[in-house]
């Protein structure tokens, strides 16, 4: 439905989403931020379309229909970002270019089947949360994920840890001080009442909340 | 209060004629105990690093002529400190100037022996390296490339079985050879630095290369304490400064996720590289042998259960055939021995005397210890340790089975029932009938009775609140056999690898009251010692949980000592009063937590631990322990109870004049209580003193409630309300300064404010409610 903002648009639409997610709303980092001229007829276009809503002090806010749309371009970027590392197995910088490319083609189809396929993350590689779509409340639609988080996982089946997406630095530190990084092979071996997973000859108990956090390619898709 | 050890830049190098000092470090769970053992023999000192809870083991070792300090350090999955414990390890490597690491591992666990080897080689100093559990690896089929390892760190690569005292001795000798260790990730990570302009700070002062990937880890930390600390370290070994902005912050963080990802790269590759495994099936020793243990073993079980259950509905049971033989032929023997080579006391102190109506003998110090032992927990813990030894595949299976639910849940209450046999039957009965009743109350007391001429000294040390009669008597008699069998079973749970099993399985209760699964630890060591446990709530990550565990276990958690108070009345009491007592206690702790959850600010900590195998323990680690804690015990909580007796003796001479006569503390204590206690709770006014007592010493307090209800002073409803109220009354003098160290005067006196009030008033309705019903027990 947005296909057809201009890409000025767009930018501005990420870089106030962006910032809010920091907790800023100043215009002037949104102007840093944006990787395209902030002008004042830009803002005005979009506060025109109904997107943005500025008062007087310099701050921006994003109205509801504004939340809506930045949120789907926001998912598209992160998903990309995901895709670019993930399956591609490019690093985090080589993926920034990328995945702005791939961005602008995933339509509304695409950014679903893409979502599943990766098993509906729920950070970017830069741990940004990334929003949530509507097949991420579908759990049915798991079974074709090529990437999955562990809670997904049944007991005893085996995976490779894809990536950690923990919001926080501590976590991934201390899941890969138990040797869980990307690459290594891990097992099911109990999700009641806590998860239980060997990792090399090591078995390692997580809450649930650790084990979404990390994120496997299953077996059976394995064509790594 | 934080437990951040500072960091502070390296002395100047030890002069030569120093004890060179040797460190052994590893992962959890890797044998490092038991090496330790080995290397030093028997002069060993446990003590707790200063400021923490976490203990340290020190000792000395001889070889070629040389003396060495030897220092066994907590076990680290990472030197970058995410707990009390790898802080320590962390804090001693810098500081302590070890001269020779010995780097302790799990074989089959290569990626992660790696991990720290490589942490290890950016420090520049000697190591040794030693895979152990060769035996484990074997098993699984898994074969490590020592020599490869070896060359590759330019250090000596010592293969082990410690347990069976294989390669131990190479240990030793590798030791004098051992190298500063090639950094394999030397180049690389330099390569990765040079453009990282914060780091151009960093150029070290003194010769020593710095420990920069590690110094870019410590800056990552989530405790802002250690990140200070970090920082003031490296401005004191290195020149200029490290801004602390937004900037700074996600450089480091850049700088610490990319050093991360060349890590992961080589570990894997060498993981690859050196470690081979060749699927096979369990090696198993002789299988008759292993099916007669599993046989004795389910025995074991079923005897245990038809004991538990016969005991309980009035069957013949194995325990009480066993009673009879020994009172009708064993015992009568025994002590007649002793008579004949005139150490008749000591017969009796051992086997007992015959009770007054004949029947039975009772309080001794074996017996009947030794028969309790024999029935109910021999047959159980000697053939599962026998199988545990021979069969790996059974070991993994109670591991599986200890935590999962549907099996973890029924040998839950097994062991729990094990671990009551020993602390609160052969612990808290048998051992202090035989101290009390042998040494005490006729040896001691009496004697001292009779030398004391009647007057002021004669109440002081034996009269009715004497320090002998009173304090040392409950201090020892009835207090330390209770927590010397409990630190034994804790510390055979701890060794088995049961305890994270216990927290895995309790994970979903605890979370309901704010905190996870890992509390279970200082809450089954608080029903050893609250004021110990409270210690250990420093375990738990956040302050939230630290404070909620704080509270729970001043609330709602018996101590060893007050819990076999309880077992001792619950005689007294109907099985639906105890069903009560407790019922109400776990509630009103459930309740608590839950409300503390919602209203103390902060976060819960992250649930994730390594599960270690179900191993048998090594006793001698065990007792070395259980010792430790005794001495701690007796050093902090003896004094307590003296001065606890002291204040009460005082309290009860002096009086003073008043309007209503002439009144001792005690009095006026007791009558400003009593309008509460005889109103709100409907109890006697003698129990106002019993609840003053209990401040004094918890168990304490209710060993005076055992001795009211022994006079048969109180109804069963009056027991189970008084219960109650001393279960969630005001924890200990001691355990309250304990608060007060670990949560600060402040949260301290606001919990002690609150829960005063709260217990009565739990007590208050569960009377009223009670009265109501017409429930009389």
């Amino acid at each position: 439905m947005h296909n057809w903002l201009s890409q000025d648009i767009v930018e501005v639409l990420e870089s106030v989403w962006a910032n809010e997610e920091r907790g800023s709303s100043a215009v002037e980092e949104i102007s840093q931020e944006a990787k395209t001229e902030v002008t004042e007829d830009l803002l005005a276009e979009c506060e025109r379309e109904g997107y943005l809503t500025r008062n007087g002090g310099g701050e921006i806010r994003l109205t509801a229909l504004g939340r809506q749309t930045a949120g789907e371009i926001i998912r598209r970027h992160r998903l990309a970002e995901r895709l670019v590392v993930d399956v591609l197995g490019m690093t985090l910088e080589e993926s920034e270019a990328d995945a702005c490319e791939f961005e602008h083609f995933l339509a509304q189809g695409v950014t679903s089947a893409i979502c599943t396929l990766l098993g509906h993350p729920r950070f970017c590689p830069h741990n940004h949360p990334i929003p949530e779509g509507e097949c991420c409340r579908q759990i049915e639609a798991q079974v074709n994920s090529l990437v999955a988080s562990i809670d997904r996982l049944e007991v005893g089946e085996e995976a490779k840890v894809a990536y950690v997406s923990a919001s926080n630095f501590p976590r991934i530190r201390k899941l890969s001080s138990f040797g869980i990084t990307p690459g290594v092979p891990i097992k099911v071996k109990q999700k009641f009442p806590s998860f239980v997973i060997q990792c090399d000859e090591t078995q390692i108990a997580l809450e649930n909340d650790i084990a979404r956090d990390i994120y496997v390619w299953r077996k059976s898709n394995d064509n790594q | 209060m934080s437990t951040i050890v500072q960091i502070e830049p390296k002395k100047a190098p030890i002069p030569k004629d120093k004890i060179p000092r040797l460190l052994l470090v590893g992962n959890p769970n890797v044998g490092k105990s038991v090496i330790f053992g080995y290397l030093t023999g028997k002069y060993v000192t446990v003590s707790n690093y200063p400021g923490t809870t976490v203990e340290v083991s020190r000792g000395k070792m001889k070889y070629g002529g040389q003396e060495w300090e030897v220092v066994d350090t907590p076990g680290v999955n990472s030197l970058a400190p995410q707990s009390d414990d790898e802080r320590v390890t962390r804090d001693m490597l810098l500081d302590a100037e070890p001269d020779v690491i010995v780097q302790v591992a799990d074989a089959k666990n290569l990626r992660r022996t790696l991990l720290v080897t490589t942490q290890l080689a950016e420090l520049k100093i000697p190591m040794v390296l030693v895979l152990n559990m060769m035996d484990e690896a074997r098993h699984r089929g898994i074969e490590i490339d020592s020599k490869a390892i070896g060359e590759l760190f330019g250090i000596p690569v010592v293969t082990a079985v410690a347990t069976e005292g294989e390669g131990l001795y190479s240990i030793f000798k590798s030791i004098v050879h051992a190298k500063v260790p090639n950094d394999p990730l030397e180049v690389q990570r330099n390569r990765l630095l040079t453009n990282e302009d914060f780091l151009h700070a960093l150029k070290s002062k003194t010769d020593k290369p710095l420990p920069l990937q590690l110094a870019v880890e410590w800056l990552q930390t989530q405790d802002s304490g250690f990140r200070r600390g970090a920082e003031l370290w490296l401005k004191q070994v290195a020149d200029g400064e490290l801004a602390n902005d937004a900037a700074t912050r996600t450089r480091i963080r850049n700088c610490a996720a990319r050093l991360e990802e060349a890590r992961n790269a080589f570990l894997e590759k060498s993981v690859n590289q050196y470690k081979k495994v060749i699927p096979s099936v369990f090696r198993e020793s002789s299988g008759t042998g292993l099916k007669i243990g599993l046989v004795c073993l389910l025995a074991g079980l079923l005897l245990f259960g038809y004991t538990e259950i016969g005991r309980l509905i009035g069957l013949p049971t194995p325990y009480g055939w066993l009673n009879s033989l020994m009172d009708r032929s064993v015992i009568p023997g025994a002590l007649s021995f002793f008579q004949n080579i005139h150490l008749g006391w000591l017969g009796s102190l051992l086997f007992g005397k015959l009770a007054d109506d004949g029947s039975t003998y009772e309080t001794g110090l074996l017996y009947p210890a030794i028969t309790q032992f024999l029935v109910l927990i021999a047959p159980i813990m000697f053939p599962l340790a026998f199988v545990l030894r021979r069969s790996e595949r059974f070991a993994e299976r109670l591991g599986h089975w200890t935590r999962d639910w549907r099996t973890g849940a029924p040998l839950m209450i097994v062991i729990l029932l094990l671990m009551y046999e020993f602390v609160g039957v052969i612990g808290a009965g048998t051992l202090v009938d035989a101290l009390e009743n042998n040494v005490f109350n006729v040896l001691l007391t009496p004697n001292l009775q009779k030398l004391i001429p009647a007057g002021i000294f004669y109440d002081f040390f034996v009269g009715e609140y004497g320090l002998v009669s009173v304090g040392l008597t409950y201090a020892l008699a009835i207090v330390l056999p209770i927590v010397m069998t409990f630190f034994i079973a804790f510390g055979l749970l701890e060794d088995s690898g049961y305890l994270p099993r216990l927290a895995i399985l309790s994970d979903r209760v605890f979370r309901v009251m704010g905190l996870n699964g890992k509390a279970v630890l200082p809450m089954v060591l608080g029903l050893g010692c609250d004021t110990m446990a409270t210690m250990t709530t420093r375990i738990l990550e956040t302050k939230k949980e630290r404070l909620i565990a704080t509270i729970l276990l001043a609330l709602g958690v018996p101590c060893s000592a007050q819990l076999g108070v309880i077992l001792a009345i619950s005689g007294s009491l109907s099985g639906w009063a105890m069903l009560t007592v407790f019922g109400v206690v776990l509630s009103q702790m459930f309740l608590v937590g839950y409300l503390s959850s919602k209203i103390v600010k902060g976060k819960r900590g992250d649930f994730i631990f390594e599960i270690p195998p179900i191993r048998v323990p090594v006793f001698k680690n065990v007792w070395t322990k259980t010792r430790y804690r005794m001495k701690w015990y007796l050093k902090e909580a003896l004094p307590l109870f003296l001065l606890g007796t002291l204040i009460l003796f005082v309290l009860d001479r002096v009086k003073v004049p008043t309007p209503w006569g002439r009144l001792s503390g005690l009095d006026m204590i007791n009558n400003s209580l009593a309008p509460l206690v005889t109103g709100v709770l409907e109890l006697p006014e003698k129990t106002a003193q019993v609840l003053v007592l209990g401040f004094l010493r918890r168990d304490y307090g209710a060993a005076g409630l055992y001795d009211m209800v022994g006079q048969g002073l109180l109804t069963p409803v009056q027991i189970v309300v008084s219960l109650i109220v001393l279960t969630l009354f005001i924890p200990c003098v001691a355990n309250f300064f304990m608060i007060v160290r670990e949560q600060g005067t402040k949260k301290a006196l606001i919990i002690l404010a609150f829960i005063t009030p709260f217990a009565i008033a739990v007590g208050g309705v569960v009377n009223l409610v009670l009265r109501v019903l017409k429930i009389n027990f």
